[in-house]
Protein backbone atom coordinates (compact mmCIF):
# COMPACT_ATOMS: atom_id res chain seq x y z
CA UNK A 1 0.00 0.00 0.00
CA UNK A 2 1.53 3.58 -1.21
CA UNK A 3 2.56 5.82 1.90
CA UNK A 4 0.30 8.37 0.82
CA UNK A 5 -2.99 5.66 0.83
CA UNK A 6 -1.73 5.04 4.20
CA UNK A 7 -1.87 8.48 5.56
CA UNK A 8 -5.77 8.96 3.91
CA UNK A 9 -6.77 5.84 5.61
CA UNK A 10 -5.26 7.06 8.94
CA UNK A 11 -7.10 10.56 8.57
CA UNK A 12 -10.36 8.86 6.93
CA UNK A 13 -10.82 6.15 10.08
CA UNK A 14 -9.53 9.34 13.02
CA UNK A 15 -12.25 11.44 11.50
CA UNK A 16 -14.96 9.30 11.15
CA UNK A 17 -14.74 8.05 15.03
CA UNK A 18 -13.70 11.45 16.18
CA UNK A 19 -16.78 12.76 14.62
CA UNK A 20 -19.11 9.96 14.96
CA UNK A 21 -18.32 10.69 18.62
CA UNK A 22 -18.55 14.53 18.73
CA UNK A 23 -21.90 14.10 16.70
CA UNK A 24 -23.33 11.26 18.74
CA UNK A 25 -22.49 13.49 22.16
CA UNK A 26 -24.61 16.48 19.97
CA UNK A 27 -27.61 14.21 19.85
CA UNK A 28 -28.00 12.58 22.94
CA UNK A 29 -28.18 16.60 24.28
CA UNK A 30 -24.60 16.30 26.04
CA UNK A 31 -23.31 19.63 24.47
CA UNK A 32 -24.97 22.39 25.78
CA UNK A 33 -26.77 25.22 23.87
CA UNK A 34 -24.00 27.59 24.11
CA UNK A 35 -21.26 28.65 21.51
CA UNK A 36 -18.78 28.13 24.13
CA UNK A 37 -20.00 24.51 25.37
CA UNK A 38 -20.21 23.70 21.22
CA UNK A 39 -17.01 25.48 20.64
CA UNK A 40 -15.30 23.71 23.87
CA UNK A 41 -16.41 20.17 22.91
CA UNK A 42 -15.51 19.97 19.12
CA UNK A 43 -12.07 21.67 19.73
CA UNK A 44 -11.14 18.71 22.50
CA UNK A 45 -12.51 16.03 19.70
CA UNK A 46 -10.79 17.97 17.08
CA UNK A 47 -7.43 18.58 19.08
CA UNK A 48 -7.49 14.89 20.35
CA UNK A 49 -8.06 13.85 16.25
CA UNK A 50 -4.93 15.84 15.35
CA UNK A 51 -2.89 14.69 17.76
CA UNK A 52 -3.53 11.07 16.73
CA UNK A 53 -2.97 11.78 13.32
CA UNK A 54 -0.15 13.63 13.79
CA UNK A 55 1.18 10.83 15.89
CA UNK A 56 0.13 8.26 12.97
CA UNK A 57 1.66 10.38 10.10
CA UNK A 58 5.24 10.28 12.00
CA UNK A 59 4.57 6.67 12.45
CA UNK A 60 3.71 5.66 8.76
CA UNK A 61 6.56 7.97 7.54
CA UNK A 62 9.17 5.78 10.16
CA UNK A 63 8.28 3.02 8.84
CA UNK A 64 7.93 3.46 5.16
CA UNK A 65 10.92 4.34 2.44
CA UNK A 66 12.32 7.44 1.54
CA UNK A 67 11.42 6.89 -2.28
CA UNK A 68 7.71 6.46 -1.04
CA UNK A 69 7.76 9.73 0.99
CA UNK A 70 9.07 11.44 -1.88
CA UNK A 71 7.40 14.58 -3.20
CA UNK A 72 4.02 13.63 -4.55
CA UNK A 73 4.07 12.82 -8.41
CA UNK A 74 1.33 13.47 -11.06
CA UNK A 75 -1.04 9.93 -10.09
CA UNK A 76 -1.04 11.60 -6.34
CA UNK A 77 -1.94 15.27 -7.18
CA UNK A 78 -4.26 13.89 -9.52
CA UNK A 79 -6.20 12.14 -6.76
CA UNK A 80 -5.76 14.65 -4.57
CA UNK A 81 -7.25 17.37 -6.95
CA UNK A 82 -10.16 14.12 -7.41
CA UNK A 83 -10.86 14.11 -3.94
CA UNK A 84 -10.64 18.05 -3.40
CA UNK A 85 -12.91 18.52 -6.03
CA UNK A 86 -15.43 16.58 -5.11
CA UNK A 87 -15.74 17.95 -0.79
CA UNK A 88 -15.75 21.18 -2.15
CA UNK A 89 -19.63 20.08 -3.95
CA UNK A 90 -20.53 18.78 -0.32
CA UNK A 91 -19.03 21.84 0.99
CA UNK A 92 -20.73 24.57 -1.29
CA UNK A 93 -24.21 22.56 -0.64
CA UNK A 94 -23.69 23.00 3.13
CA UNK A 95 -22.97 26.70 2.76
CA UNK A 96 -26.02 27.67 0.85
CA UNK A 97 -27.90 24.98 3.94
CA UNK A 98 -26.09 26.72 6.75
CA UNK A 99 -25.66 30.47 5.37
CA UNK A 100 -29.12 30.44 3.31
CA UNK A 101 -31.51 28.47 4.18
CA UNK A 102 -31.17 27.55 8.28
CA UNK A 103 -30.85 31.12 9.59
CA UNK A 104 -34.26 31.80 8.51
CA UNK A 105 -35.81 29.13 10.49
CA UNK A 106 -33.20 27.16 12.98
CA UNK A 107 -31.62 28.55 16.47
CA UNK A 108 -27.86 28.77 16.29
CA UNK A 109 -26.59 25.83 17.67
CA UNK A 110 -27.96 23.83 14.95
CA UNK A 111 -26.47 26.45 12.19
CA UNK A 112 -22.95 25.93 14.02
CA UNK A 113 -23.35 21.99 14.37
CA UNK A 114 -24.94 21.42 10.31
CA UNK A 115 -21.61 23.82 9.48
CA UNK A 116 -19.12 21.41 11.21
CA UNK A 117 -21.10 18.30 9.58
CA UNK A 118 -20.86 19.76 6.04
CA UNK A 119 -17.34 20.34 6.91
CA UNK A 120 -16.84 16.61 7.95
CA UNK A 121 -18.54 15.49 5.46
CA UNK A 122 -16.83 17.00 2.86
CA UNK A 123 -13.71 15.50 4.08
CA UNK A 124 -14.68 12.65 4.92
CA UNK A 125 -15.77 12.28 0.65
CA UNK A 126 -12.44 13.83 -0.18
CA UNK A 127 -10.95 11.11 2.24
CA UNK A 128 -13.10 8.22 1.22
CA UNK A 129 -12.43 8.87 -2.84
CA UNK A 130 -8.80 9.33 -1.99
CA UNK A 131 -8.50 5.94 -0.75
CA UNK A 132 -10.53 4.53 -3.40
CA UNK A 133 -8.77 6.08 -6.15
CA UNK A 134 -5.74 4.42 -4.93
CA UNK A 135 -7.24 1.41 -4.50
CA UNK A 136 -9.41 1.30 -7.22
CA UNK A 137 -6.99 2.93 -9.77
CA UNK A 138 -7.46 6.27 -11.28
CA UNK A 139 -7.75 7.57 -14.72
CA UNK A 140 -8.10 11.18 -14.29
CA UNK B 1 -21.29 16.09 -19.97
CA UNK B 2 -19.50 13.61 -23.25
CA UNK B 3 -19.82 9.74 -22.05
CA UNK B 4 -15.84 8.45 -21.98
CA UNK B 5 -15.43 5.93 -24.92
CA UNK B 6 -15.64 2.53 -24.21
CA UNK B 7 -11.66 0.99 -24.01
CA UNK B 8 -8.85 1.35 -22.23
CA UNK B 9 -5.02 2.09 -22.57
CA UNK B 10 -2.90 -1.53 -21.89
CA UNK B 11 1.00 -1.06 -21.89
CA UNK B 12 4.23 -3.07 -22.08
CA UNK B 13 6.26 -1.33 -19.12
CA UNK B 14 6.77 -4.65 -17.56
CA UNK B 15 8.22 -6.33 -20.38
CA UNK B 16 10.67 -3.60 -21.57
CA UNK B 17 11.76 -3.39 -18.05
CA UNK B 18 12.56 -6.86 -18.18
CA UNK B 19 14.38 -7.00 -21.54
CA UNK B 20 16.34 -3.87 -20.11
CA UNK B 21 18.25 -5.41 -17.98
CA UNK B 22 15.42 -6.15 -15.33
CA UNK B 23 15.07 -2.59 -14.79
CA UNK B 24 13.03 -2.55 -11.35
CA UNK B 25 10.26 -0.19 -10.86
CA UNK B 26 11.66 1.97 -8.24
CA UNK B 27 14.88 2.78 -11.03
CA UNK B 28 12.10 3.75 -13.99
CA UNK B 29 10.30 5.52 -11.01
CA UNK B 30 13.44 7.84 -10.69
CA UNK B 31 14.43 8.22 -13.99
CA UNK B 32 10.67 9.50 -14.89
CA UNK B 33 10.25 11.44 -11.51
CA UNK B 34 7.59 9.32 -10.48
CA UNK B 35 7.56 6.81 -7.14
CA UNK B 36 7.57 3.36 -7.86
CA UNK B 37 3.51 3.02 -6.84
CA UNK B 38 2.59 4.91 -9.65
CA UNK B 39 4.87 3.09 -11.72
CA UNK B 40 3.42 -0.23 -10.73
CA UNK B 41 0.07 1.43 -10.44
CA UNK B 42 0.50 2.36 -14.79
CA UNK B 43 1.59 -1.75 -15.02
CA UNK B 44 -1.17 -2.78 -13.80
CA UNK B 45 -3.17 -0.85 -15.51
CA UNK B 46 -4.60 1.09 -12.62
CA UNK B 47 -3.60 5.00 -14.05
CA UNK B 48 -3.00 5.76 -17.02
CA UNK B 49 0.06 8.44 -17.20
CA UNK B 50 -0.49 12.10 -18.61
CA UNK B 51 1.11 12.47 -22.57
CA UNK B 52 4.42 13.85 -21.18
CA UNK B 53 5.13 11.28 -18.45
CA UNK B 54 4.00 8.65 -21.09
CA UNK B 55 6.50 10.34 -23.52
CA UNK B 56 9.46 10.23 -20.58
CA UNK B 57 8.77 6.28 -20.28
CA UNK B 58 9.32 5.83 -23.87
CA UNK B 59 12.30 7.70 -24.05
CA UNK B 60 13.59 5.92 -20.67
CA UNK B 61 13.41 2.39 -23.51
CA UNK B 62 14.07 4.00 -26.49
CA UNK B 63 11.07 3.14 -28.15
CA UNK B 64 8.25 4.89 -29.96
CA UNK B 65 5.27 5.71 -27.90
CA UNK B 66 3.08 3.06 -29.58
CA UNK B 67 5.09 0.55 -28.88
CA UNK B 68 5.18 0.90 -24.98
CA UNK B 69 1.30 2.11 -24.66
CA UNK B 70 -1.79 0.70 -26.81
CA UNK B 71 -5.43 1.64 -27.23
CA UNK B 72 -7.46 -1.46 -26.40
CA UNK B 73 -10.92 -1.00 -27.76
Amino acid sequence: MAYREKTAWLTLVCMIVAYVIYFSLVLSGQVGPRLLDIVWTFGIVASIQAVVVIIGHVVLAARSDADERARPDERDRAIARRGGSAGYYVLLVGTIVVGVVMPFSDPAPKIVNTALLAIVLAETLRHVLIVTSYRRGWHG
Amino acid sequence: MAKPLPGRVVNQIRLLRFMASEMTQAELGERIGMTRQTVAAIEAGKYSPTLEAAFRIAQVFGKPLDEVFQWEG
